[in-house]
């Protein structure tokens, strides 16, 4: 119990000491989850609305496909993309194994089928009329898809928000992909991995911390969204 | 005003799950002309509007625009969507404000030079000056059909659909909503509507239709209560 107590009192010194080395861990983080959920935001809604709104051969078989994606490992992305991406691979030359772009497209990959599946739910519950009304008045199709995109917009920031929780806290494929190279691509979760590994329990729980909170703001700001959008705001 | 204009629609075919709902369906719709659709639930009537106004795809459909050739409704499907326009039986009211509703579609109209005064005139015409920063689903029944003809004023279509646009309105909300029909069949809007009581509509002195067997037949339509339109204007103050 000592050990906890001690190891968090020098977590909370390391963080408000302004230790370089776990800001610049966590600026990483956040840089790479974040360039890779505004990567994955516009395909992802585009797939889900069509997914939603289109009639075409397959459209219930990709659906499932998608659904069947949610509870892929990250670890399962990671090698994948570790063998795409590795020499021998058909993506070896481009030289991008290890590298905060490999990071970006696994987490990518990763948050892609959650945006999907949850963006289509709110798109299958949306009013249709809304899609009708918005070109009844005159809309073109992009600007009727931006109408209905802002008439649900508070499920679709739900979705955005489950991503980003789930990516930028996947520790699997960030490993295979970034090599947790320090100052490159150690982000908060290999660190936590490889600090705890070393015994240096202070710093794995500083960032843990972060990531604790950072789970925390998320909830709240999911929460807030989702009493906007309900019936007694 | 709007220009001369007439769409001719031909041999319009519409089947849901082997059931056939319109088999060879044909109107013909120009300048202020008025029709009065009624049928049974389920005869077409929606289904009709909505493969005119270029939302639901037919089996099959020819159209003639202004003595053009004849088209398929496919490749007429862009001019229909221009030119006509769909009225939901409940109109649907986007997020925001009353205000925003309308300025949703000043916006869209790139013949409204200035939006603001078109918006400012709209709310007037349509009465609705005092709950313009309302949200707008927050408005009754009779207050979102306003909403949706003064939308279509500022939309300012050839061609105007509208499904049961009386649906549970009170005798106000009804009147009302005839005056702003008038308004529109004036400026040369041609107006269909899609009824189960055509006898509210009698003062439009529109053409009666009637769909029966998936068929569409001439039918008068009988007045059950007069509305005189210069009466009730000055009652209101109108």
């Amino acid at each position: 119990m000592d050990i906890l107590i001690a190891s968090t009192l020098d977590a909370f010194r390391l963080l408000f000491s302004g230790d370089t080395e776990i800001w610049e861990i966590i600026a990483i983080s956040f840089r790479v989850s974040s360039l890779a959920i505004l990567l994955a935001i516009p395909p992802a809604l585009i797939i889900a609305f069509v997914l939603a709104y289109g009639n075409f051969f397959g459209r219930r078989f990709i659906i499932s496909l998608f659904s069947t994606f949610l509870s892929i490992p990250a670890v399962v992305i990671g090698l994948t993309l570790f063998i795409v991406l590795s020499r021998q691979g058909p993506m070896g030359n481009m030289g991008l194994l290890f590298t905060q772009t490999a990071m970006i497209m696994g987490q990518f990959l990763l948050s892609l089928p959650i945006l999907i599946a949850m963006a289509h739910t709110s798109f299958q519950a949306s009013d249709r009329r809304a899609w009708e009304t918005a070109r009844t008045l005159g809309a073109n199709r992009l600007y009727a898809f931006f109408t209905v995109v802002y008439e649900i917009r508070f499920g679709l920031m739900a979705a955005m928000l489950a991503a980003y929780g789930r990516i930028i806290s996947e520790v699997g494929a960030s490993m295979m992909l970034g090599g947790n190279i320090a100052h490159y691509t150690r982000n908060i979760p290999t660190a936590i991995a490889l600090e705890t590994s070393k015994g240096n329990f202070a710093e794995g729980i500083a960032l843990g911390a972060v990531l604790l909170f950072l789970a925390f703001i998320l909830n709240a700001l999911l929460h807030h969204v989702q009493g906007k959008g309900s019936i007694n705001p | 005003m709007i220009d001369n204009f007439h769409f001719s629609f031909h041999g319009i075919c519409k089947h849901y799950r082997r059931k056939s709902i319109l088999n060879d369906v044909s109107i013909t719709i120009g300048n202020s002309d008025c029709y009065i659709i009624t049928g049974e639930n389920g005869a077409g009537k929606t289904t009709l509007m909505r493969i005119l106004a270029g939302i639901e795809k037919p089996d099959s459909a020819n159209i003639r625009i202004n003595d053009g050739a004849a088209l398929s409704w496919r490749s007429c499907r862009s001019r229909l969507s221009q030119s006509l326009m769909y009225l939901h039986q409940q109109p649907y009211m986007l997020a925001g404000s009353l205000r925003r509703n309308l300025e949703f579609t000043a916006k869209l109209n790139p013949a409204i030079i200035d939006r603001v005064a078109a918006v400012e005139q709209v709310l007037q015409w349509a009465r609705l000056e005092a709950l313009e920063s309302q949200q707008a689903v927050s408005l009754s029944g009779g207050q979102q059909q306003r909403v949706a003809l003064a939308r279509a004023r500022l939309r300012n279509p050839q061609i105007l659909l509208l499904d049961e646009p009386t649906a549970n309105l009170d005798i106000d909300g009804r009147d009302r909503t005839l005056i702003m029909l008038k308004a529109f069949l004036k400026s040369g809007t041609a107006v269909v509507i899609a009824t189960h009581d055509p006898s509210i509509f009698t003062n439009l002195k529109g053409h009666g239709l009637h769909i029966e067997d998936q068929k569409l037949r001439d039918k008068s339509i009988t007045p059950s209560r007069v509305l005189d339109i210069s009466d009730y204007q000055k009652s209101r103050g109108i």
